[in-house]
């Protein structure tokens, strides 16, 4: 008898010491790798993005667009593995981010963008400042957020606790940024008397080159004397309010004029520039305050490749130690965020689902070969995981949800190796044909080689997935390299551990001496009375292929019939959400502060609402979704951001997403009467993007643009189900330009300069330098400017004087230092700020963007409803649009609209796994041609893989499911599961027709022969999925793998003997 | 009695959560002082006043004595629609006799509470008295 691979793999292993020894040590590395791997919640998902802010004081939009924005864009897009350019022309400067291929590596993504800017900054025109370069990444995201909050402290002293405490966190090993959000800081104010200056002839300019000019102290070098050195240093740093006070600024009459005879130095709190607070609502853990406080957050994010769960516990082991000494008694310190925890929490439950999956697969094969059958089976599950674990480990993989459901996943199918050969070892036992040793090896020989192959096909099917691209790629990755490395190792446990078990554990069953015949068995009798009529009468045969063909289509029909909805990732249940309120351009930090509040007020009535917390004027941490948003740049008086904390999701019934759609009409409504625009914010399931819906459009100039946008947000907003719908651009906000008089400035001797900075000065304030004190942890800056209430209207302008530089500038008689008030050198234009101008790959667009939720969950319906109504759009031109949904329009000379967003993504991610499908589809082909040699039956084989359609896609309707993205992963895994499954079938056939048995008894046999094996195997892929369906992400591939397992292996096992028989009939 | 490593541990971990349970609930008693549900009469309900400036533009007056000071930040008791007292964050400028120029944060007809007294709490639900509607215009 020849051997294959298999069965000499078997001989050697099957009793060989070192069997035991592998499978100890297997184990022992495995779990030695499960606690070394780092765990968090989401996958590491490096997109290198990074933000250029480049500066140029004083250009308007539409110049710093040509003349910045655009030529660094150009050069940027030559940059090779760069994606996206981006970029936003505001007043003043100009904001160009860079989104590289996902994958890249980020140093030197960065190392190549410093480069070419830099070769590029000569060609800056004068007045760009130096750029500010920042790179964004998932470490950026705060993993642990601490709110600090007080009763009595006002949030000057709240900040000096947090910052306190910032600067002992960060002596803890392994932690990344931290960050302090919210507070006052500490600051020296030089608050300027007009009058008084006026009095004493001193202006504002003057007093900033005195006060730094004071501020100064060096090393001024040493004197050598005896053998010695002696340093000689110079100078003082300003130390404290009373030496600022002190400085001389100006002489009147014959005696000096300090500064604080002109101007009131105060040193304490900054001006209120962000208004923080916190609070508990109706969820609220029982005797927590009422009201709300004035609140700082302390943010720490992790460092890339630590374990968030362990950060966490360390940071609240040193904050609760430092309760005794630096946080005093009436600060509390609330934990507002901990995704340590969570991450934690779901590592713990995926683990424990996946310990059920296999007591559930146990028990399954435990029916079918008792409980001998089904220990040999067990004992090869953790073998193989702990062996996939190591792997994780090695490739620097986290355990995560992905990584931990690639394992669930494959649960059902790592089985099936070791199932094949135990039952086939188990049968031979039965039949008691060959002694003991001889019988498994001759059962390993049968089955072991059909096995390899098919444990190929299935790696086949789901290897594929590793080339989706874009941002689901790094997501989906661990999906097919997990479970191709388990199925693998899998492989090798049945050839090697399990012949080595079932030899040891299963039986030959005593006193059952009769002689073992198939035609006797129970399956052999089922498909005798199933497949014969079929063999027999080709009308039948018809009429079952018609029915079967019937129910392919019935079922493929659901989908255009909107039964299943097609949704690239369904809504997690989270823990938290966010509001994102936009109040008008030009709204004062109070007005929003007050909105904020009142939003605020409202979701604490919501009753699964734990704690909020608002941030005006500074960006509440960022989440994964505010990275890809840009939400850490909202830090305008018009903007508030309000982080909402549920209740633990075991303790409420509703869904986080449900809670946001039943609070978001509520808010809406707020924001709406104050003008404002709110927006609900979930954390999203997979890759963040800009917004679900973008309607991006193209156009030849601004305004057309912004009319055609006009169109299309009133289009969304007839549209149901289309909701937080905004648009990025500003409202009109009122511009006092302050026109300089060349003619009358010049003959007073004052530069344009001067005015522009006294002015700033005054208004904005400046500051002038800091302050040198050694026991202040966050710097202390010198401000100069006028007070609050001299800075209310352009009436207030006219106290402002300059000096006159005198007959040096050659433009005057006047004497230099004479006072001129600024009224008389400036003209007031009103003007409407110029609005910002966006550029996406360097055409100019408007984004219009919108969220879906309630009548349509998922963004392609609501796509597929708005596009009807604005190809009907009237336009000037007379043309109409026809939205993109692919490619960037490819000229601007024509108004035109592509979609965006979340579409963008699920284009590519189906694009992407389809395209997989077909070369999973043509490996498989051909690798069963290299095994059987024939073209033909193959082709036979594959008949099953459509068959899964039709449990699959009804199974959705069923369970009122979206086909997401997971769904599509469990029917391209289960292409290859159906295919072994045939392979396993038509192979036994061709055996016994081999040995010499006529065709239709070769075929009902190999049915009934086969059926058990293809039972239990698809039975523990049903089975280990189950767990999954509570999962709602991953809900999709359960339903998947569950209903198409069920429905295409009843059709497999009557269809395929069928077709196969046909067939082979016809060639005779 | 001596106490080894693990059990000291053991004790950590208990005593932890323990700890910050009990700074999240050490200040219960002050639960909804001056109970919302009560109203309480405030004599001096006065509206916010305009008041045209000599350059044109409209301002915003309250009274000095109506501001509520928590270190830098400044606010106003306003009544709400339902009669609640809101506590305001508001910005202000310039002294004008007695009063205060609002620059942002209050509404022009808002009604607030005249003179701050530490006992009103947000959230509190009060009786306008007889109301001291000034005269809208001042000067």
């Amino acid at each position: 008898m020849n051997e294959g691979i298999a069965g000499k793999l078997a001989k050697q292993f099957i009793n060989s010491k070192i069997t035991p020894l592998l499978m100890v040590a297997s184990l022992l590395v495995g779990i030695m790798a499960t606690f070394m791997t780092p765990r968090e919640e989401e996958p590491q998902i490096v997109v290198p993005m990074v933000d250029l802010f480049i500066p140029f004081p004083g250009a308007a939009p539409s110049e710093i667009e040509a003349r910045v924005a655009k030529p660094i864009e150009r050069t940027l897009t030559e940059i090779p593995g760069v994606d996206y350019v981006y970029s936003t022309s505001m007043p003043d400067v100009a904001l160009v981010t860079v989104r590289y291929k996902v994958g890249e590596d980020a140093e030197k993504s960065m190392v190549k963008l410093w480069s070419t800017l830099m070769k590029n900054m000569d060609k800056m025109p004068q007045g760009v400042q130096f750029p500010l370069m920042k790179k964004v990444s998932i470490d950026d995201v705060p993993v642990l957020n601490l709110t600090f909050w007080s009763k009595s402290k006002d949030p000057f002293q709240i900040r000096k606790t947090a910052v306190v405490v910032a600067d002992e966190l960060k002596k803890i090993k392994n932690i990344g940024d931290v960050e302090i959000k919210g507070g006052l800081k500490r600051q020296i104010k030089i608050v300027l008397d007009k009058q008084k200056l006026l009095k004493y002839n001193v202006s504002p300019l003057q007093i900033t080159r005195q006060v730094q000019m004071a501020n100064s102290q060096m090393t001024s070098g040493d004197f050598k004397q005896m053998n010695q050195e002696i340093v000689v240093r110079t100078g003082k740093f300003l130390e404290s309010a009373s030496d600022v006070g002190n400085i001389v600024v100006g002489i009147y009459g014959a005696s000096p004029v300090y500064l604080r005879d002109v101007a009131s130095v105060v040193d304490g709190p900054e001006e209120v520039n962000n208004y923080n607070f916190f609070g508990w609502a109706a969820a609220a853990p029982h005797g927590s305050v009422s009201g709300e406080y004035p609140a700082v957050t302390l943010t720490v994010a992790k460092r890339k490749g630590g374990d968030a769960s362990l950060l966490a516990d360390k940071v609240m082991a040193r904050v609760s130690g430092l309760r005794q000494t630096v946080i005093p008694a009436d600060v509390t310190v609330t934990e507002t965020r901990n995704y340590g925890a969570t991450a934690s929490e779901k590592v713990m439950t995926l683990l424990e689902h996946l310990l059920m999956a296999v007591v559930a697969v146990t028990i399954v094969v435990g029916f079918f070969l008792g409980w001998r059958g089904s220990l040999v089976v067990l004992a090869s599950v953790p073998i193989t995981f702990a062996l996939t674990l190591l792997i994780y480990y090695l490739l620097d993989y986290s355990l995560n949800r992905v990584t931990l459901f690639a394992l669930i996943f494959v649960t059902g199918i790592v089985v099936d190796d070791s199932i094949i050969i135990a039952e086939n070892i188990h049968r031979h036992f039965a039949m008691k044909r060959q002694p003991k040793l001889q019988a498994a090896i001759t059962a390993i020989n049968e089955v072991g080689n059909p096995t390899i192959l098919a444990t190929f096909t299935v790696i086949a099917a789901v290897l594929p997935m590793v080339f989706v691209s874009g941002l689901m790629g790094p997501y989906m990755s661990p999906m097919p390299i997990g479970a191709s490395l388990a199925m693998i190792f899998s492989l090798l446990v049945a050839l090697i551990a399990t012949p080595w078990l079932s030899f040891r554990l299963l039986k030959t069953e005593s006193g059952h001496h009769e002689e073992y015949d198939v035609t006797k068995t129970g399956y052999y009798k089922v498909f005798n009375t199933i497949l014969s009529p079929f063999i027999e009468s080709p009308v039948k045969r018809w009429m079952a292929f018609g029915v079967v063909g019937l129910m392919l289509f019935g079922a493929i029909a659901l989908v255009p019939l909107k039964a299943v909805q097609m949704k690239m990732l369904p809504f997690d249940n989270k823990n938290e959400f966010q509001v994102i309120l936009d109040m008008p351009e030009g709204t004062s930090l109070e007005q929003t502060a007050r909105v904020a509040k009142e939003v605020s007020a409202y979701l604490k009535t919501i009753p699964e609402v734990s704690s909020y917390q608002y941030y005006v004027g500074t960006n509440a941490p960022i989440n994964f979704n505010g990275l890809v948003r840009h939400y850490y740049l909202r830090q305008k008086a018009n903007m508030a951001d309000i982080q909402v904390n549920l209740v633990h999701k075991g303790e409420r019934k509703a869904q986080s997403h449900d809670i946001a759609k039943r609070v978001r009409p509520g808010v809406q409504q707020i924001a709406q009467r104050y003008n404002g625009n709110a927006k609900i914010v979930e954390i999203p399931p997979g890759p963040p993007v800009m917004s679900t819906l973008v309607a991006e459009i193209y156009g030849p100039t601004q305004s057309e643009q912004i009319a055609l946008a006009t169109e299309v947000k009133k289009v969304f907003k007839e549209t149901p189900g289309v909701v937080d719908i905004d648009w990025l651009v500003e409202a009109d906000q009122k511009v006092y330009n302050l026109v300089v008089n060349k003619e009358r400035a010049a003959f007073r001797g004052v530069s344009a300069e001067q005015i522009a900075q006294t002015l700033r000065m005054s208004l904005a304030g400046m500051d002038v330098g800091l302050i040198h004190t050694a026991n202040e942890l966050d710097p202390v800056t010198i401000q100069v400017r006028l007070p609050q209430s001299d800075r209310t209207s352009l009436h207030d302008l006219s106290g402002i004087f300059v000096q006159s530089q005198g007959m040096g500038t050659l433009t005057t008689r006047l004497r230099a230092g004479e006072m001129i008030p600024l009224s008389e050198l400036v003209k007031v234009e009103e003007k409407i700020q110029d609005k910002s101008i966006y550029h996406k790959d360097l055409r100019r667009v408007v984004y219009v963007t919108a969220d879906v939720a309630g009548a349509t969950e998922s963004p392609v319906y609501a796509m597929l409803d708005m596009d009807k109504k604005i190809q009907k759009l009237k336009l000037p031109a007379g043309y109409s649009i026809n939205p993109l949904y692919t490619a960037s329009p490819t000229t601007e000379d024509k108004l035109s609209m592509k979609w965006d967003g979340e579409w963008q993504i699920t284009f590519e991610v189906f694009r992407d796994l389809g395209t997989a499908f077909a070369v999973v589809l043509v490996i498989i082909y051909l690798l069963i041609i290299g095994w059987f040699q024939s073209f033909k039956t193959p082709l036979i084989m594959m008949i099953a893989i459509p068959l899964s359609l039709v449990g699959i896609i009804p199974g959705h309707m069923l369970h009122g499911a979206f086909f997401t993205a997971t769904s599509m992963i469990g029917m391209i895994a289960l292409a290859g599961i159906m295919v072994r499954n045939s392979v396993l079938l038509i192979d036994f056939i061709q055996i016994r027709r081999a040995e010499g048995i006529e065709l239709k008894q070769a075929v009902i046999e190999s049915a009934a022969v086969r059926t058990r094996p293809i039972i239990l195997t698809s039975g523990a892929v049903v089975i280990g999925s189950i767990v999954m369906l509570f999962d709602p992400i991953f809900q999709g591939l359960a339903i998947s793998l569950i209903w198409g397992g069920i429905l295409s292996t009843i059709l497999t096992l009557v269809v395929v003997p069928i077709v196969y028989y046909m067939a082979e009939k016809k060639s005779k | 009695m001596r106490i080894d490593g693990t059990k000291r541990l053991m004790l950590i971990s208990v005593a932890i959560p323990l700890f910050f349970y009990g700074c999240s609930s050490q200040e219960l008693k002050s639960v909804k002082n001056g109970s919302p549900d009560l109203p309480v009469t405030v004599e001096n309900i006065i509206s916010v006043r305009t008041s045209g400036e000599s350059g044109g533009a409209e301002i915003l007056l309250v009274p000095k004595s109506a501001i509520v000071r928590k270190g830098e930040l400044t606010g106003i008791l306003v009544v709400g629609a339902d009669d609640r007292l809101i506590l305001r964050w508001i910005r202000t400028g310039r002294l004008l006799k007695d009063d205060l120029v609002v620059l942002g944060g209050l509404d022009k007809g808002e009604f607030v509470v005249g003179t701050y007294n530490p006992a009103l709490n947000e959230g509190v639900t009060v009786k306008k008295g007889p109301r001291v509607t000034e005269e809208v215009q001042s000067k």
